[in-house]
């Protein structure tokens, strides 16, 4: 049974492209057939996070609008064979694209994956609406800084108005030991608000970024500790039970962390 | 003054009745007050004004009009007796009714909304009546009530209580943490730093509003 996610945020800049690519690469890892969806329109980079940039020939509103095949828009991953992107348009905007749209391309991929991820642009205007359109269900990421949470908690309110059951919420960013000198908002103070389900907890990772900036993905470097949270949030969504593991970095007062770590939202 | 505007809330929404007996001048002051003293209660609101045997035409309707929509508050319809005004309004671009005034207790009453989930940014609660919230109100929600409101959770949004003018309301909550308070016509933002934790309750005491714990009230 083929599933549709949708990875948003509400706010921009908090890793959702970023997310999606590792996702997508750690899930065809495990072995399944997956499609990653660039739903930003005029503004496309998932593409790059991936490396694929010049491979690009058509892209999804092409697709749309009838210029060519699903199967010729579709870029197979350097890695994967089984890991395809369809890239957004980058000369076009989000009026290009309309609800019933995503909805008959979401249809569509399902035929043909596992999973479909689709990268949502920032904000909570059309490309919004239509990046969730075709959805099954919706996954949340945010820092733990309080605009980024209060606008995944708009996201949550518009996510469960347009009935798209409830959606799971990743942490990404946190940087341990700020947390532990009260700096930064903890695991629990986000949670607090935004009352959801907890699939991840991402480390903040310098090697991201140089990583990203090579068009290559965290989730390959074994040596990376937001490789390794992506990996298991990518086992959580396929329905395993993989306990979070601890952020403290080496020597650090893994026991304490635990107990924050190892708590799931209840309501 | 307030009885020559009445503000009831109705299935169709809000109906500004205003005094077809007294000169346009008071109305129009009396409506001005009001607004002013509810105005976030109105805002972006529509309504329908009631205007009764009142002939209200050309520039006369055209100052009540600009007066609400100056307090954010969209004359949706207008029902009147009088046929002239029924023919301004609709050239204005409003709905036009005869007036039938079929208010029943039921309505009349302030009944309370009670709402069990999580209030979230950018959702916004509004009610005539009392409030009763079983779940967080988070912060960048709105909660407007024309009576008082009852928060079983945490409070951290913009809170604002008897809207339409009732300085009687207050507030109450598990935990009152709020971006801004508001009662009536008066506005409060938590003190920076600390605050205090515990069910708390606000209400107006003097000319300000005053924030204690639930215990001390007693």
């Amino acid at each position: 049974m083929s599933r549709v996610i949708t990875i948003t945020s509400g706010k921009g800049g908090v890793g959702k492209t970023t997310s999606t690519a590792n996702l997508g690469t750690a899930l065809a890892m495990q072995g399944a057939k997956v499609a990653v969806v660039d739903a930003d329109i005029g503004l496309r980079n998932l593409d790059v996070v991936m490396g694929l940039e010049n491979r690009i020939v058509y892209d999804l509103v092409d697709v749309i609008e009838g210029r060519c095949r699903l199967r010729q828009a579709l870029i197979k991953d350097k890695h994967f064979p089984d890991l395809c992107l369809l890239p957004a348009a980058q000369t076009r905007d989000k009026d290009a694209v309309s609800v019933d749209d995503m909805i008959a391309l979401a249809h569509q991929l399902r035929t043909e994956f596992d999973y479909v991820l689709i990268d949502s642009p920032a904000g909570i205007e059309a490309g919004f609406r239509n990046a969730i359109a075709g959805a099954d269900e919706v996954v949340i990421i945010t820092t733990p800084e309080v605009s980024a949470v209060r606008d995944a908690d708009r996201i949550v309110g518009l996510v469960e108005a347009f009935e798209k059951g409830h959606p799971r919420l990743v942490i990404n960013r946190i940087k341990p030991r700020m947390v532990n000198r009260g700096d930064m908002m903890s695991v629990d103070d986000v949670l607090q608000i935004l009352a959801i389900d907890l699939i991840g907890v991402v480390p903040d990772d310098e090697q991201i970024v140089t990583a990203t900036n090579r068009g290559e993905v965290a989730v390959l470097d074994r040596a990376s500790r937001a490789g390794r949270a992506f990996v298991d949030i990518a086992r959580r969504i396929g329905g395993e039970e993989v306990p979070f593991m601890s952020l403290d970095e080496p020597q650090g007062l893994m026991d304490r962390f635990f107990g924050i770590f190892g708590r799931r939202s209840t309501r | 003054m307030s009885s020559l505007i009445n503000i009831k809330g109705s299935r169709e929404g809000l109906r500004l009745q205003l005094d077809e007996t007294v000169a346009l001048g008071e109305i129009l002051e009396a409506l001005k007050s009001q607004l002013e003293g509810g105005s976030q209660f109105f805002n972006g609101a529509k309504v329908v004004v009631d205007v009764g045997e009142r002939t209200l035409m050309g520039e006369d309707l055209a100052a009540v009009l600009d007066l609400m929509r100056h307090h954010g508050l969209q004359a949706d319809a207008l029902v009147s007796s009088s046929r002239e005004s029924r023919t301004a309004a609709r050239s204005a671009g409003l709905a036009a009714r005869p007036v039938a005034r079929a208010f029943s207790e039921v309505e009349e009453r302030q009944e309370a909304s009670f709402i069990q989930r999580t209030i979230r940014s950018g959702q916004v609660v509004r009610h005539q009546g009392h409030i009763t919230i079983l779940g967080d109100v988070n912060p960048g929600a709105e909660i407007i009530a024309g009576g008082s409101i009852v928060v079983w959770g945490r409070v951290r949004g913009t809170v604002h209580a008897g809207a339409l003018g009732n300085r009687e309301a207050v507030i109450c909550a598990i935990d009152l943490l709020p971006t801004q308070i508001r009662i009536a016509d008066l506005i409060a933002r938590s003190p920076d730093g600390p605050a205090e934790r515990g069910p708390l309750i606000a209400r107006i005491i003097g000319d300000q509003i005053s924030v204690g714990s639930w215990d001390a009230k007693r």
